[in-house]
């Protein structure tokens, strides 16, 4: 049974189900740090701006076994090239987000705080940024919940996480067990992206600024 | 560092042969454009659209880079000091309003003073001595957020925002222009009697000719390519316009329009007394415009005026001889 297969083997399934979360959470800082700062230094050219979505967007297209895979010869296995295979796939959504972001600003506003004698620097700390944040969320949180069904593959290069039940039940399909091992990493990524999902619901609240939606 | 090639203190803002060139156009938005605006004179640019008047109006706190000529106010040439310190030392207030959204009303009074280092508690006192002023009662509205607020609501944050660091220029492009018109004649008039209390140096543009009339201590009629067409006072401009273009463009009307503009004090001197008696009169004194006098007799059906002097004496003008002062310019406007 799949119910006794997954409370005898409980202490395994957490820690894989905690890798898998970590994992994620890594390679999507990564992405963010890549997407939202490319968005920031293509401000003021739109042309290398849009060529950078096409580029990045082009990377989604790239099977993920395939990718996993051409990290070998880069970054051998395990943890580096899971981690930076997932980091490209997530620049994406967060760059092509916190471009609709800054663009969604609304001009008068900008054009007001600079009227007023606000600095580049303060304007994009405390005016863009602030209104752009949650369409970017958005973008993050996107990243995240693809990661998440993304990392499971990451076991063909020995990554972490739950793909490791789910490529170990398929090797050995009709044996003991073999299918309970791949149906508890499969609902165990479910499980994560929901749970990694109510989290962004959450940072959502708690950091959008009040006065943005009333 | 040279001198301002004019000797007047009393000159507020200077514009020097200002000219503002885009790479990409052929012609230039502003040419060589000059003009001389006292202190505490409200200004109105106006013109039709393309002429150059924002522009102009941007070039003042730098938004716009002037391409050539010199920018003085109060004395200084600003045309290379730090642009954000120059501007946190300008009012500006703009059509769409561009509150921040995310910060309350009186967070958003407040910014221009946060900028400068003023403490918390006192930009925040500020803040709601400003709102008072703009006629927004502070306990309602200090803690709101823009959108929480009528757009005329808006407007005079925008307005109490400009004025919060109590700077000597105000500058404001087209302020009521997305206002609906019952709500714009109240902001102007509001505006009008709280730039009495407040006397300060305002650039104000707009392309309608009726808001520069009602608004303006003088107005600037920008043609195309920023020609300034005429740079006087309303009642000159409706009296005596300078040419063609600015006759079409204050449209016709101007004499009738002239009269909501002249006082009676002006006309007295000129028009003919009639005897005491003779008809039946309505009861006016001296700084009463022609306009409001000339209604006041229509709706009481009289025959003439009756002015208060302030002598004591009084003076009667008969309906016609009240028309024939106040359509002689020439006299009127000296």
């Amino acid at each position: 049974m799949l119910l006794s297969y997954i409370t005898d083997n409980a202490a395994r399934l957490l820690f894989l189900a905690e890798q898998h979360v970590e994992l994620v959470l890594i390679s999507v800082a990564i992405s963010a740090v890549i997407g939202i700062g490319l968005a920031l230094i293509t401000e003021s050219m739109p042309r290398l701006r849009h060529g950078l979505l096409s580029l990045t967007g082009t990377f989604l297209t790239i099977p993920s076994f395939a990718l996993f895979a051409l990290m070998i010869p880069v970054l051998g296995l395990g943890v580096a090239p899971t981690i930076a295979a997932l980091a490209v796939y997530g620049v994406f959504p967060i760059l092509r987000n916190t471009v609709t972001g800054l663009e969604g600003v609304d001009p008068a506003v900008v054009d007001a705080a600079r009227g007023l004698g606000m600095g580049r620097n303060q304007r994009m700390g405390s005016v863009v940024l602030p209104l752009a944040w949650p369409v970017i969320l958005n973008g993050i949180r996107t990243a995240t919940i693809m990661l998440v069904a993304t990392a499971a593959i990451g076991a063909v290069v020995r990554g972490p996480g739950l793909g490791e039940l789910i490529f170990e039940g398929l090797a050995r399909i009709g044996g003991a067990n073999a299918l309970n091992e791949t149906l508890s990493g499969v609902i165990g990524v479910v499980l994560v992206a929901l749970v990694l999902d109510l989290l962004f619901i959450v940072i959502a609240k708690v950091t959008t600024l009040r006065g943005i939606h009333v | 560092m040279s001198e301002q090639p004019t000797s007047s203190t009393d000159t507020m803002i200077f514009l020097d042969g200002v000219s503002k060139r885009y790479p990409d156009q052929p012609k230039a938005a502003v040419s060589g454009l000059s003009m001389e605006i006292k202190r505490g004179e409200f200004v109105v640019l106006v013109g039709p659209s393309g002429c150059g008047k924002t522009t102009t109006l941007r070039m003042i706190n730098r938004l716009v880079e002037p391409s050539e000529g010199r920018i003085w106010i109060d004395g200084q040439d600003v045309t290379h000091v730090d642009a954000d310190r120059l501007r946190r030392g300008i009012g500006y207030v703009i059509q769409q309003i561009g509150l921040l959204p995310h910060l309350t009303i009186a967070q958003n009074v407040a910014l221009v003073p946060k900028l400068l280092g003023t403490p918390k508690a006192k930009r925040l006192q500020r803040a709601e001595e400003l709102l008072d002023l703009v006629g927004l009662e502070p306990s309602t509205y200090a803690r709101r957020y823009p959108r929480q607020l009528s757009g005329g609501q808006q407007q005079r944050v925008g307005v109490a925002r400009a004025l919060a660091a109590d700077p000597p220029v105000m500058l404001m492009d087209e302020p009521f222009g997305a206002v609906d018109p019952i709500a714009r004649e109240k902001l102007q008039l509001e505006f009008l009697r709280l730039q009495e209390r407040i006397r300060k140096t305002i650039v104000f543009v707009t392309h309608d000719i009726d808001e520069a009339l009602r608004l303006g201590d003088r107005i600037a009629i920008f043609a195309e390519g920023s020609r300034l067409a005429q740079f006087d006072t309303p009642l000159e401009i409706l009296t005596n316009p300078a040419d063609d273009f600015v006759r079409d463009f204050v449209g016709t009307g101007a004499s009738v329009r002239r009269l909501s503009l002249l006082k009676l004090a002006d006309v007295i001197s000129i028009s003919t007394s009639d005897a005491a008696g003779l008809f039946r009169t309505v009861e006016v004194n001296l700084e009463q415009t022609v306009h409001r006098a000339l209604e006041r007799v229509l709706s009481a059906g009289a025959e003439g005026i009756c002015v208060k002097l302030p002598t004591g004496d009084s003076r009667f003008i008969s309906l016609q001889a009240l028309l024939t002062a106040a359509a002689q310019p020439e006299r009127v406007t000296s």
